[in-house]
């Protein structure tokens, strides 16, 4: 299976620029993306990239993360400066610190925008308040680049319910053992999804659906958990072991894009609605046992084996729920491994040969 | 809620537990007065009462199961909210402050380790989890909680801690979540705040098994509020010099302001506390005998060295007569307002230092700086913290350059000395002393 041209981050966001349209660097993990749509805004998130860190270590401990600390290093080498905005979703201690020591103080010429994701549990107080938030987001950023066009909202939205049934697609095939592709390759083509504007990528996630259709390699199915798909290595390991990532629960990928689509009513309140019922998630407050549940019914739904834990170092949000996850698991017979890793760092040959050893314990 | 439970609290309140205390007494008069260091002033007098009443609290705390409903809450949690529905109210992270000053941080922290909790998470938590799967505890025996009760208004932790806790226990937790004050604090944030006090209400009447008397919490808040300005007042002695008593000493007396806020005995403590402060002030009496160096803290204390950090600066002269850490329980209550109860307590309860953005941390610490003539600050970089630590680089830097004072970052931990290096301490330290000397 060949993946389809991808247009490299670099090439979209330089076409997107020329065309007029804005940029928002997005930092982890939710936030609603069809209001920057909707503003002409490409939001480009900000996850793990590729770049040594050398800035950052004079402003973080060493004990934060490096996610956080990747995302301080990109905006130190600049590249806040070639955005429009950079988006601060609340998702951590850290995150949330981050956002003030950009916005207070390291002051890049993009506007810093901070937006606040009420936690759980969501009663009415949570609906109302995640409601006014979007209506205060959708006034800053008409107050930074004016109104945004009429119809342009319910635009983004119908992208938005397009792109939600192809995730949904993509995973219940791969979950039905319906998709001939490696994680490496299916978390190589989601991922594009984090910078591309969904003009360009639903055509580009169709077409990879449509040949990526077949059975997969033979191998003990497992649930993928933690926070970012990888590194690399470790997906190339996972091919490689025949361990088949039957379903994921991770939070750069299905906590946030097997979101129930948006409805057809108002459309800060379909938003509001979909962003309420999105999978449970360790950012967002949600309990044990119903990330426990929702574990296992992923397991269930993949006919997955095993779940490996792919977190990252320092991340308390996850490193916090795992015992209690694994512990429940393991009463559900359904093994675990925890893998701690780096982002942009190789997982190495230790974590490969983990992962062997947990694919033989299956077998 | 049983007869015989509450029979049996009611007589160790009155009976059980003052004998147990005159019985210590005692024995301590047995061993006779600990041998003074020239380097302190005269110990505060009530140094004795706030061992007594955190002793009692503790002591208490193994009886109130079927007497009283028992919470489990966090140190910037609403408590006002629990005290008019009368919980008994356990602090984990005083109890882990506790652990960490008796040493037991490591201990309880590898318990927590071999069950899978990383190493590399909050200590206080791994402390408090550690506690909950061994049992082991310095203040004898903790009540198992009937509920819980957090707010992230101090962090995030809290909630994933508490989140295992109501798992482990099957107790219910209740959440205040107070939106991270980017900038201003926004009507949207009071009103959603406003409206998880009023929905939360029910929840903690079920849990207790009695109705919520609004009157009832008034007075309470009103108690509060008293307690916490008094406690602000006695913080606000040591603008004095030299000042009556150090950060050191505040660390410890900040126990019933954050655990017993809100009841009778807290605001009692600090009336008798104010009182020796002021009269130490007007005698001249400082907690150091030769003050010639003032100082500033900030982040939470590293418990397990308090003492030898005290005697360490004081041996120098130098004594820390401020910190953001002390000063978190007093900054806020003017806000609450028994006009708008619901409201202001979601205002003063959001607004605290942790709760708000690093602008705001600096502007207070240079306030600070100004208002208690501070020479230099010594900022601890606590392992365990993320929100209260991430920023301190920068945070420490404009500040030396704005004030033009020496600073210095000591990185350790909150409990776990097994991430402390002395030898690196001191090595700063040392070097933070010259250049305080030199300024």
């Amino acid at each position: 299976m060949s993946i389809p041209p991808i247009p490299s981050r670099a090439e979209h966001l330089a076409a997107w620029r020329e065309s007029g349209g804005k940029l928002c660097a997005a930092f982890p993990a939710q936030y609603p993306k069809e209001l920057l749509w909707a503003h002409g805004i490409l939001p480009v998130e900000v996850w793990d990239p590729p770049l040594a860190a050398t800035r950052a270590p004079g402003h973080l401990q060493p004990y934060i993360c490096s996610v956080v600390r990747q995302g301080l290093e990109l905006l130190l080498a600049g590249a806040g400066d070639e955005m429009d905005i950079i988006l601060f979703p609340h998702t951590c201690d850290s995150m949330q610190n981050l956002a003030s020591l950009v916005g207070d103080y390291l002051k890049p010429k993009a506007t810093s925008l901070f937006f606040y994701n009420p936690k759980a549990p969501f009663g009415q107080p949570a609906r109302e308040f995640y409601l006014d938030r979007l209506f205060a987001l959708d006034r800053e950023l008409a107050g930074l680049f004016g109104p945004r066009p009429e119809g342009a909202l319910e635009q983004a939205l119908a992208w938005s319910r397009t792109l939600s049934g192809l995730y949904a697609k993509a995973y219940d095939l791969r979950a039905a053992g319906g998709l001939a592709v490696g994680a490496a390759e299916f978390y190589a083509v989601l991922r594009a999804g984090e910078y591309l504007h969904p003009t360009a990528f639903i055509p580009l996630l169709d077409a990879w659906l449509a040949q990526a259709v077949g059975q997969p390699s033979a191998g003990e199915r497992i649930v993928l958990s933690g926070v970012l798909p990888g590194p690399e290595d470790l997906l190339e390991s996972l091919d490689a072991l025949g361990l088949v990532v039957a379903h994921d629960d991770l939070l750069s990928m299905s906590r946030r894009l097997l979101y129930p689509p948006p409805g057809e009513g108002e459309p800060l309140a379909a938003l509001t609605e979909s962003f309420l019922e999105m999978p449970p998630c360790s950012t967002r407050g949600s309990s044990l046992a119903e990330r426990l549940a929702w574990l296992k019914s992923l397991a269930k739904l993949s006919k997955a084996r095993g779940v490996v834990f792919s977190v990252v170092k320092f991340c308390e949000p996850e490193l916090f729920d795992l015992p209690e996850l694994r512990r429940g698991l393991k009463e559900a017979r359904l093994p675990s491994l925890l893998i701690e890793v780096d982002v942009n760092q190789a997982a190495g040959g230790q974590a490969s040969t983990r992962l062997e050893a947990f694919r033989e314990m299956m077998a | 809620m049983s007869l015989s439970a509450k029979a049996k609290l009611s007589f160790m309140k009155d009976l059980g537990f003052p004998a147990m205390l005159s019985l210590q007494k005692a024995m301590k008069g047995k061993r006779g007065p600990r041998k003074a260091n020239p380097d302190f002033g005269p110990p505060l007098k009530c140094a004795a009462r706030l061992k007594e009443i955190m002793m009692r609290h503790y002591y208490l705390a193994r009886f109130a199961p079927g007497a009283k409903p028992v919470a489990w809450v966090t140190s910037g949690a609403p408590v006002e909210l629990l005290r008019a529905l009368d919980f008994y109210t356990i602090y984990p992270e005083n109890h882990g402050a506790l652990c960490g000053a008796q040493k037991m941080g490591p201990e309880l922290c590898q318990v927590a380790e071999d069950e899978g909790y990383s190493a590399d998470l909050c200590s206080y938590a791994r402390v408090d989890l550690g506690h909950m799967l061994s049992g082991k505890t310095p203040a004898g025996r903790l009540p198992k909680p009937d509920l819980l009760f957090c707010s992230n208004n101090i962090c995030q932790t809290v909630v994933y801690w508490y989140k295992v806790m109501a798992h482990r226990y099957g107790v219910p937790l209740v959440m205040f979540d107070t939106p991270f004050n980017y900038g201003e604090i926004k009507d949207d944030d009071i009103d959603y705040m406003k409206g998880q006090i009023k929905d939360m209400i029910p929840v903690l009447e079920k849990a207790a098994g009695r109705s919520f008397d609004m009157e009832r919490f008034m007075a309470v808040a009103e108690l509060s509020k008293s307690t916490s300005e008094l406690w602000g007042l006695c913080l606000e002695t040591m603008k004095a010099k030299p000042a009556p008593m150090t950060i050191f000493d505040a660390f410890v007396h900040l126990a019933p302001v954050v655990s017993l806020r809100g009841l009778p005995v807290a605001r009692e403590y600090y009336e008798i506390l104010y009182a020796e402060l002021l009269e130490r002030v007007r005698a001249g009496i400082g907690a150091i005998t030769n003050e010639r160096k003032r100082l500033m803290w900030d982040n939470i204390a590293i418990w397990y060295k308090v003492r030898d950090f005290s005697e360490l600066f004081a041996a120098r002269g130098m004594n820390f007569v401020a910190a953001t850490y002390t000063n978190a329980w007093a900054e806020t209550i003017q806000h609450l307002d028994m006009s708008r109860p619901f409201e202001s307590l979601a205002k003063t309860y959001s607004l605290v230092i942790l709760n708000n953005n690093l602008e705001h941390r600096l502007n207070l610490m240079a306030k600070m700086v100004e208002d208690y003539a501070v020479d230099g600050l010594v900022v601890h970089s606590a392992r365990s913290c993320k929100p209260y630590s991430l920023g301190q680089y920068d945070l420490k830097r404009i500040l030396s350059e704005r004030l033009g004072i020496p600073a210095v970052v000591i990185e350790a931990d909150i409990t776990d000395y097994r991430y402390f290096s002395e030898e690196q301490a001191l090595t700063r330290l040392e070097a933070f002393f010259e250049a305080l000397e030199a300024a």
